[in-house]
């Protein structure tokens, strides 16, 4: 069968790097520090939502619980940034801990003096934990609708803890550091083109590194997984282990976007913690298209400038709009707007929806 | 913080009464389960609207006991009716399309979710209101080691009645047999001819019934505004896959994690109990995917 | 064929990009240009959720905001000009409450911003109201210990709300309290502040418990409660779950004759969503009820029912809160003119520094003359103590005498003392914006 356009390798890699490359041009085009800064966000949120489209995507586990790696990440951020603004001299303490009768710094905190330290914490232990929540589901061999909901408990425990950690966490205040994330000496403002090129190089790498991983062998058996676990087993692959992989890996990605996105937005609450925020990340991939990345990525953008742009006019009905193209996308673009695209690269071959709604069946 | 802030001391009649607040709350998760089960169980059918299923169910009960001055007792299946409607015209128009696509039904029901939940706070605004308790259930039951609030009798009554009901029509019943033969082998039962299709709204507007006759009660209970239903989701979830989808595993489930939330909630405290329980849970199935009991493999 | 494609790509996702940011191609020029320009309108952010959770509370205070400036426009506005509200829905989501908050300031270049009702959202919208030298007035309670240069509060603080309200029931009802709360920042400062009045006032805190916020269950806490027999509660449990309290309270047959619930919430709005039959008897520390018996109150309740935005039928402390923050505003704006003579040179920060010790008479502010502290620029009022009564509305049982002065830093006097230019602490040293 002669590959259509969508499917060739090389027109794949060139779409990707002229949308990246046209991403980073944006602070060209607009001079303006709210536009860059909401781009920024947008952009963060795309992060997220491709570690939605890697795992559920790519690897058939759908996971309500991203937000538990990004939530988890903003907090490490928000700490290595707090701890910048204090002085180990005069005042080591954060203000809000001294108003919760701690006189002292928790040794949770201690690590984040070092900005260094603070920022490897911040990747690495939302990644161990996704580790490790993986080791427990998939070593269990639990699937399908079971991952949702065990990821959704664990987020939901991890939810309560953070507001009930007062001390330490500021609770459902959150943490808000004084000063903008600083590096080498600089300040990155949130509101300038630097902090949106860090965030458009970590979405580019990441997006990137899962695309070029999923082609490779690895990609493949993580995708025969998901089209059915058990035959991959019979052919001898250890299923757990892929699986922990990718979702590790996805738990990497949401963490970055994580740390990106208190860059940007100076700020962390439990609300990040919320289901809510995962499911969004869930349908972002779902309008893109989460069988595609740069389809995640164009949902991310498409629903949250939606949401900002037309929200102000139409605050009321908002909600009842994006519960309705929930619903249409999920009946009639199965595999997102991204489908839409392959369609028409594909001309008329051989994607008929009945032939897509299959294939989309055999994902869940 | 020390020990002894945080660590309720043990006295025997207060915590045998958190036994019997156990009772209650497995009573109320239980009502809020027992539609997720059937629909889940039946159908494999994520319903992630049913806490707004819930929510239109107290809604319901709202209207009817004040523009209609319907009693309360009333209220119940008349929201069961309404609710149970709805469902049956949602099976019709949205659900029937995602059979076969679990985790689709997750998301395209996630998005009637945030459809309902808009549209009561267009039409009843957004602050809460209440549905006012008859004065026949206002009374308590005061023993030494019990106390009791009669509404909350009166759910644990109904909450029993509806798992009878429930189980009386899944195994007593030609129409439970159906719908047992379709949870089983969905092309083996249409090929004896069953009429899968009908088996399958009809259960579908008998679970989103059950949430509507939980709403009726739950408003009475708590409050009503319009995201209320996300309040119970989880924990419904919970019970139902604790329980391994099927109607005594509910049961059995609702009534260990209600007592076992109660129970860490008299030595700590609501939030920290959340976070135990849940914590529990997720190791729980780790260990036991399939959940306490189990009948149909199939569905997992 | 190959650069055909690529063009297709690019062109589409420059068309993305022109779709999601439309009439913003601006230059980077804000610093020169003034905040309000002559001739056109005085611009005001307007950031509360008109849907979602926290609407229950916030879309009144939306609506009184745009009340207050229809009044301001229709008495000729500031210095002859107009006010135009920018009314923005934050959806209940911090998230939105911080990008919008950027919105408002940096694209719409509006002079200040009113919103917000909890703390969580004020701290969203704090760095980038700090980082550009903006305003912000946060109309409700809050619990204090922050010391911003850039916020201005007019709602009771910690320190001013339980003051009266704990000796007064211990010497009406007795010694012995429970606290419940709902498990956040407010409730948990609003109690250690309670427990000073409270060692004070004679009294013995028997427990303490917190519920998750929006949680519904208090069956095991009122088991607690049951074996602790208090002579009342103290309640700071907010929302929806304080409807769910007060129903509760009356289903386990406590009585609130024997034992009442004295709240720092349960207001005129949360006792029509929880029935009149559960609120009755039990007491609310506020500086505002709508049964206050002035001329300007009685005034204002009857213009705010009478007008388009008074659907919801009572009046509450919290929209006095927030109808005052827009008149300490146009005060504040008036009196930045004054100094500057041009309307064209006032600045967010000029407002902000010229409104310590601007005052609010009984002539526009319903619950009496009250004006803002020059340190700290909180609220100086005079807290009051309502019974719940069989209608629905409060009736007045005690109030305070002279003026209670805000101190965010009560019960943290190592921390230092507040001043309009920044917390200055025992060391000497002065920390600007402290949160």
């Amino acid at each position: 069968m002669k590959q259509s356009l969508y499917q060739n390798r090389k027109a794949q890699w060139a779409a990707y790097l002229a949308v990246f490359a046209l991403l980073a041009m944006v602070p060209l085009y607009f001079d303006n520090p709210f536009v860059i800064n909401q781009i920024a966000r947008y952009t963060v949120m795309a992060m997220l939502a491709v570690s939605v489209s890697l795992v559920w995507g790519y690897g058939g586990i759908l996971s309500l619980g991203q937000g538990l790696a990004f939530g988890l990440a903003g907090y490490g951020m928000a700490m290595t940034m707090q701890m910048q603004y204090q002085n180990p001299e005069t005042d080591p303490i954060p203000s809000f801990m001294l108003t919760n009768e701690l006189d002292y710094l928790p040794w949770l905190w201690e690590p984040f003096w070092s900005t260094p330290v603070g920022l490897f914490l911040t990747l690495a232990v939302p990644t161990a934990i996704f580790m490790g929540i993986g080791i427990l589901m998939f070593q269990a061999r639990v699937a399908g609708v079971f991952v949702a909901i065990m990821t959704l408990a664990i987020l939901a425990a991890w939810y309560s803890m953070a507001y009930d950690m007062q001390p330490y966490t500021a609770g459902f205040n959150g943490i808000s550091p004084p000063l903008p994330f600083q590096i080498f000496g600089y300040l990155i403002d949130p509101y300038g083109a630097p902090a949106f090129w860090i965030c458009v190089a970590f979405l580019a790498l990441l997006t990137c590194g899962a695309k070029f991983l999923m082609q490779s062998k690895f990609g493949l058996v993580v995708q025969s997984i998901r089209d059915d676990a058990e035959r991959a087993r019979f052919l001898g692959y250890n299923v757990a282990y892929y699986q922990v992989l990718l979702f590790t890996l996805s738990g990497f990605i949401a963490a970055s976007a994580g740390l990106c996105w208190v860059m940007v937005v100076q700020y962390v609450s439990p609300t990040s913690l919320e289901l809510s925020l995962s499911i969004s990340a869930v349908v972002w991939a779902a309008v893109g298209g989460r069988l595609s990345l740069m389809g995640a990525i164009l949902g991310a953008f498409l629903v949250n400038g939606i949401q900002s742009y037309m929200g102000d006019e139409l605050q009321q009905i908002w909600m009842i709009i994006l519960g309705f193209i929930f619903i249409g996308v999920v009946l009639f673009l199965p595999r997102g707007l991204i489908g839409v695209v392959e369609k028409i690269f594909s001309g008329k071959a051989a994607t008929t929806d009945a032939k897509v709604i299959a294939q989309v069946r055999e994902v869940a | 913080m020390s020990v002894n802030d945080f660590w309720t001391p043990f006295e025997l009649y207060s915590f045998l009464n958190a036994l019997f607040i156990g009772l209650s709350v497995a009573s109320i998760w239980l009502v809020a389960a027992l539609g997720l089960t059937i629909i889940y169980g039946t159908m494999g059918v994520i319903n992630m609207a049913h806490g707004e299923f819930i929510m239109l169910g107290a809604f319901s009960t709202y209207v009817f006991q004040t523009q209609l001055g319907v009693p309360f007792i009333v209220c119940i299946p008349l929201a069961f009716i309404v609710v149970g409607l709805f469902g049956w015209v949602i099976e019709r128009l949205l659900i029937r399309s995602l059979y076969n696509r679990p985790l689709d039904t997750l998301l395209a029901t996630w998005g009637l979710s945030l459809i309902l939940i808009q549209v009561v706070r267009l039409t009843f605004g957004a602050a809460p209101l209440y549905v006012a308790v008859p004065a026949w259930l206002d009374f308590q039951v005061d023993l030494e080691i019990l106390h009791l609030s009669g509404l909350r009798l009166f759910i644990m009554v109904v909450a029993v009645l509806l798992v009878v009901l429930t189980w009386y029509l899944m195994y007593r019943t030609t129409w439970g047999i159906r719908v047992r033969a379709v949870m089983q082998d969905k092309e083996m039962a249409a090929s004896f001819g069953i009429n899968t299709d009908r088996v399958y709204s009809i259960t579908f507007a008998y679970g989103a019934g059950l949430a509507g006759a939980a709403g009726a009660m739950f408003g009475a209970l708590k409050t009503l505004f319009p995201d209320m239903g996300s309040g119970y989701i989880v924990e419904a979830f919970l019970v139902v896959v604790v329980g391994g989808i099927q109607l005594a595993g509910s049961v059995l489930s609702a009534l260990i994690l209600g007592q076992l939330n109660s129970i860490f909630s008299y030595f700590t405290n609501d939030t920290f109990a959340r976070f135990v329980l849940f914590s529990l849970i997720v190791i729980f199935l780790r260990f036991r995917p399939q959940g306490l009991l189990t009948e149909g493999l199939k569905r997992r | 064929m190959k650069i055909t494609r690529r063009n297709l790509i690019r062109s589409a996702s420059v068309a993305a990009a022109a779709v999601a940011a439309p009439s913003i191609i601006r230059p980077n020029e804000a610093r020169a240009e003034p905040w309000i320009t002559k001739g056109g309108t005085i611009k005001v952010g307007v950031l509360f959720s008109q849907s979602g959770a926290l609407a229950v509370v916030e879309n009144d205070s939306a609506q009184v905001v745009q009340y207050a400036i229809d009044e301001i426009n229709a008495n000729g506005g500031v210095a002859g000009m107009k006010v135009e509200p920018i009314i923005i829905d934050a959806k209940s989501d911090i998230k939105v409450y911080s990008e919008k908050i950027s919105q408002l300031i940096l694209r719409d270049r509006v002079i200040c911003t009113f919103g917000g009702y909890t703390s969580a959202s004020r701290r969203a919208v704090a760095p980038i109201v700090m980082a550009r030298d903006h305003l912000f007035y946060y109309p409700t309670c809050y619990e204090g210990r922050e010391c911003t240069q850039n916020i201005i509060n007019t709602g009771p603080l910690a320190n001013q709300h339980s003051q009266d309200l704990i000796p007064f029931m211990v010497k009406n009802f007795g010694p012995k309290v429970y606290f419940v709360g709902s498990n956040y920042i407010w409730p948990k400062e609003s109690n250690k502040n309670a427990k000073v009045w409270l060692e004070r006032a004679g009294g013995e805190l028997l427990g303490e418990e917190y519920v998750p916020l929006g949680g519904s269950e208090f069956a095991p806490i009122f088991n607690k409660i049951r074996q602790a027999k208090p002579d009342f509660i103290f309640s700071t449990v907010v929302g929806d779950s304080d409807i769910a309290l007060h129903k509760q309270f009356l289903q386990e047959g406590f009585k609130a004759d024997k034992m009442p619930i004295a709240a720092l919430t349960t207001g005129e709005i949360e006792v029509r969503a929880m029935g009149p039959e559960a609120g009755a008897g039990h007491f609310l520390s506020a500086p505002y009820f709508q049964t206050l018996d002035t001329p300007t109150n009685q005034k204002f309740v009857e213009n705010y029912l009478k007008s388009k935005y008074g659907g919801g039928g009572v009046t509450h402390y919290n929209m006095e809160e927030t109808y005052l923050s827009v008149y300490v505003w146009k005060a504040g704006l008036e009196k930045a003119l004054a100094q500057a003579g041009d309307i064209e040179a006032v600045t967010p920060r000029m407002i902000r520094d010229a409104s310590g010790g601007i005052e609010l008479g009984d002539d526009i502010s319903p619950e009496g003359k009250v004006w803002i502290d020059p340190d700290n620029f909180n609220i100086w009022l005079k807290p009051k103590i309502g019974q719940c009564q069989a209608d629905g509305q409060f009736k007045i049982v005690q109030a305070s005498e002279k003026h209670v002065a805000p101190d965010p830093f009560s019960i943290y006097p190592d921390r230092g003392v507040c001043k309009a230019d920044g917390l200055h602490t025992p060391d000497g040293t002065v920390q600007k914006n402290v949160l």
